[in-house]
């Protein structure tokens, strides 16, 4: 019995120094995050102080003044103009080529779109002078190939062959 | 140690064995081993000290160890917020691009006694220092920093320096050169709205401008940390400062002022007095320009009443027909007489009066609508006490007072014995061209639905009516500088001369325009004033506000519009038709 409790308190005795053991190695733990946490913190500071120097010195070296300054002795830009806008699409067809009362309906040609290898082959414009050619015949066994009406609006701003290109740039 | 003990006894009993030896001898023998021991004796104690003190030292480095293992020390020193809070609180404009703001920087200071009270205060010499300075800002004056290292008075060498130029002056090597943490306000945009801004003085309190008037906002911990937007627009300042300051190069004028304002809220997008000061840096001649000429300086501003007071006359019915023609010809009044600057015709309509403008037709038109309601239209649009903004700065008007004898009312009628500031009169015009609310302008970012409700002052439909008649001046009058193309500009030139020692001063003039764009929805008036503009070949020798005040709004219009939210269009505008034939202008079109 004696033996038995004498065991029983020696077992307390190491249980209590395990724990005592692990919780000082858990604070140890917990206080060596902590510091980390702050050593970051710290450099987090210091990283956003240098970002607002650097961003002040961004922009007392791109002022208003210094921007103005410059645009006047090398790039002279100006204001846009009233006829420098369009404010809707009526507008933007507007500048095409309206249609005579007896025009002629318009030529249907068909766009060739070559692939990519033999773009590579014949030059850059070949595509261009395939889709200008009109091909009668539309069977055809080229693969990309569609039919397109010279007149239509988005037709027209995507192929730059068109006379309405020059337009689609003022607006952009 | 046990050899040792092991080891005495047995030399002790060895030299036991020979028992015939004397007794004197034995006895010597015994005082040794006795000596030995106490040696002995002494040697351990000493080796259990030492033993006893390391591990003392032991113990008590386990004790710092867990001590600081265990205790969270040093976490209160500064928090992270707080670290990241500026020492005072940013300014920004309308979009947010920093006007004004803080952050911790180093200044260079010279400390003669680093190396302590007596010696020289410098390694080297006071010459080498300066010149090894100068490499580094080569801005600097090397013979006035060579003097002051040399005279051994402590003080600034420069209030600004860079960290990597700090890590600079540290590999010099002198301790007396010192680099203390300062708080920095700094301006990016150098001097542009200096007025509206204002400084921090050394005393880190704020001065003249938003600095002061917000002073607590900006220094109190709980709010400094969030940016206080104002109503300004970082590019149509710009713009504002660029056109004044050309214009007033042009025409060799001593000032010039502008303003654009909002005027369905009352908010100052752009406020620009010129000449204007560092607020980076300043100084004598800084000090000397802090004067506001938009919000403390008062003007008689001269025609660009006129509108007002025709809007006054058409607001109280005393004009219901624009096609009613008025005597032109110079009016006496008790001594006095008003005249025109030139023959205009023997009578003019109130559309002509204003596109000719004719001092004499306004003051008969003021006439008619009498002193009282011409009061109480000024009272109504503010001009009788200090225009609304929250700069402290705010002139007082030069008011006629209460009983308006009929000479003043015909004089205030064409601008005259009346003096306001710009401010008031960007206001006024607000309040004709929007609907007739008047509304206190204000430096604050207004959110929607913010905008102050306002006082009515004239009737919408007089509104209407003045947009056309303020577009007609600009199409067909002496406004035509500054008709931006597709920008629908309508305004009024006012050229008023300034009063001197004994009466008006020919030589000196105040010339200024007045305008509100576009005219079919008006969305901004802008006010572009010169003092005292000299007759240049700019302005084709003429000195009048057609010739230098309009083409300034001119050029200013087509660059801040689009910024704005303005499109320039050919195909729109106020519709001015029905006035068309009283014009002889747009009849012979």
């Amino acid at each position: 019995m004696v033996t038995g409790s004498r065991i029983r308190q020696i077992g307390w005795a190491v249980v209590l120094g395990c724990c005592f053991a692990m919780l000082l190695a858990l604070t140890f733990k917990v206080n060596a995050v902590k510091s980390d946490v702050r050593l970051t913190e710290r450099k987090i500071i210091a990283a956003q102080q240098e970002r607002l120097m650097l961003e002040t010195e961004f922009q007392t070296r791109a002022s208003q003044h210094q921007l103005s300054d410059w645009n006047a002795v090398e790039f002279g830009y100006g204001a846009p103009r009233a006829d420098q806008y369009l404010e809707s699409e009526t507008q933007l067809a507007a500048l095409g080529t309206p249609r005579g009362i007896d025009a002629p309906s318009p030529v249907r040609v068909a766009l060739n779109r070559p692939e990519r290898e033999e773009d590579e082959d014949n030059g850059l414009l070949s595509g261009w002078i395939a889709a200008s050619q009109p091909v009668l015949d539309a069977q055809t066994g080229v693969s990309a190939r569609r039919e397109l009406a010279a007149t239509g609006l988005a037709q027209r701003l995507s192929n730059p062959v068109s006379p309405i290109a020059k337009v689609a740039e003022v607006t952009q | 140690m046990n050899a040792f003990s092991g080891f005495g006894p047995a030399i002790a009993a060895g030299r036991s064995g020979h028992g015939a030896v004397s007794m004197a001898v034995a006895s010597g023998r015994v005082q040794l081993v006795t000596v030995r021991q106490r040696t002995l004796t002494m040697a351990r104690w000493r080796v259990l000290w030492i033993a006893v003190g390391f591990a003392f030292i032991a113990l008590m480095a386990l004790v710092r160890i867990a001590y600081l293992g265990a205790s969270d020390h040093g976490s209160r020193a500064t928090s992270f917020a707080d670290a990241l809070l500026p020492p005072r609180g940013e300014i920004v404009d309308r979009n947010g691009v920093p006007l004004a703001r803080a952050f911790p920087a180093y200044a260079l200071w010279f400390n003669p006694k680093a190396l302590g009270e007596d010696g020289a205060p410098l390694v080297k010499s006071p010459e080498d220092v300066a010149s090894r300075l100068k490499a580094i800002f080569p801005d600097l004056d090397e013979k006035k920093v060579a003097a002051q290292l040399a005279s051994g008075k402590q003080g600034y060498i420069r209030r600004r320096v860079l960290p990597e130029e700090a890590n600079r002056v540290q590999e010099i090597g002198e301790l007396a050169l010192e680099m203390p943490t300062e708080n920095d306000r700094h301006y990016p945009q150098g001097s542009m709205a200096a007025h509206v801004l204002g400084y921090v003085a050394a005393d880190g309190k704020g001065r003249v401008g938003m600095e002061q008037v917000l002073d607590d906002k900006l220094s109190n911990p709980a709010t400094r940390g969030t940016p206080v937007p104002l109503s300004i627009d970082v590019r149509v300042q710009g713009a504002l400062e660029d056109e004044l300051a050309r214009g007033m190069k042009l025409n060799q004028a001593q000032g010039a002022a502008g303003i654009v304002l909002d005027v369905d809220t009352g908010e100052v997008l752009a406020l620009a007095s010129l000449p204007e000061f560092d607020p980076n840096k300043i100084d004598a001649r800084g000090q000397s320009l802090m004067f506001n000429r938009v919000t403390n300086q008062v003007y008689e501003l001269g025609s660009t009443f006129k509108p007002l007071t025709v809007a006054a006359a058409i607001d109280a019915g005393t004009i219901r027909n624009l096609g009613k023609r008025y005597d032109a010809s110079p009016v006496k009044v008790g001594r006095f007489s008003i005249k025109d600057s030139h023959a205009m015709g023997a009578t003019l309509n109130p559309i002509e009066t204003l596109i000719h403008s004719s001092n004499t037709v306004s003051a008969r038109i003021a006439d008619e609508l009498g002193p009282e309601r011409m009061r109480r239209t000024m009272i109504d649009l503010g001009m009788n006490e200090r225009p609304y903004i929250e700069l402290p700065a705010k002139g007082f008007p030069l008011w006629p007072g209460k009983d308006w004898a009929r000479l003043t009312n015909m004089t205030v009628g064409f601008g005259h014995g009346i003096a306001v500031t710009p401010l008031h009169l960007a206001s006024a015009y607000a309040a004709m061209v929007n609907g007739g609310i008047w509304r206190p302008a204000t430096l604050k970012k207004l959110g929607p639905g913010e905008a102050p409700k306002g006082r009515r002052v004239f009737k919408q439909s007089t509104s209407s009516r003045m947009r056309q008649l303020l577009r007609a001046i600009s199409v067909y009058g002496t406004g035509r500088n500054a008709n931006a193309p597709g920008y629908r500009v309508g305004g009024k030139t006012g050229s008023a001369e300034k009063p001197g020692a004994g009466g008006y001063k020919r030589s000196a003039i105040v010339s200024t325009f007045a305008a509100a764009f576009p005219m079919d929805r008006p969305r901004y008036v802008v006010i572009a004033m010169l003092d005292e503009p000299k007759g240049t070949v700019a302005s084709s020798f003429q000195r009048t506000a057609a010739w230098n005040a309009a083409p300034i709004v001119g050029r200013l219009v087509p660059r801040i519009g689009p910024l704005i939210g303005v499109r320039p269009d050919d195909t729109r505008d106020v519709d001015i038709s029905d006035i068309k034939p009283l014009i002889p202008e747009a009849a012979s079109e």
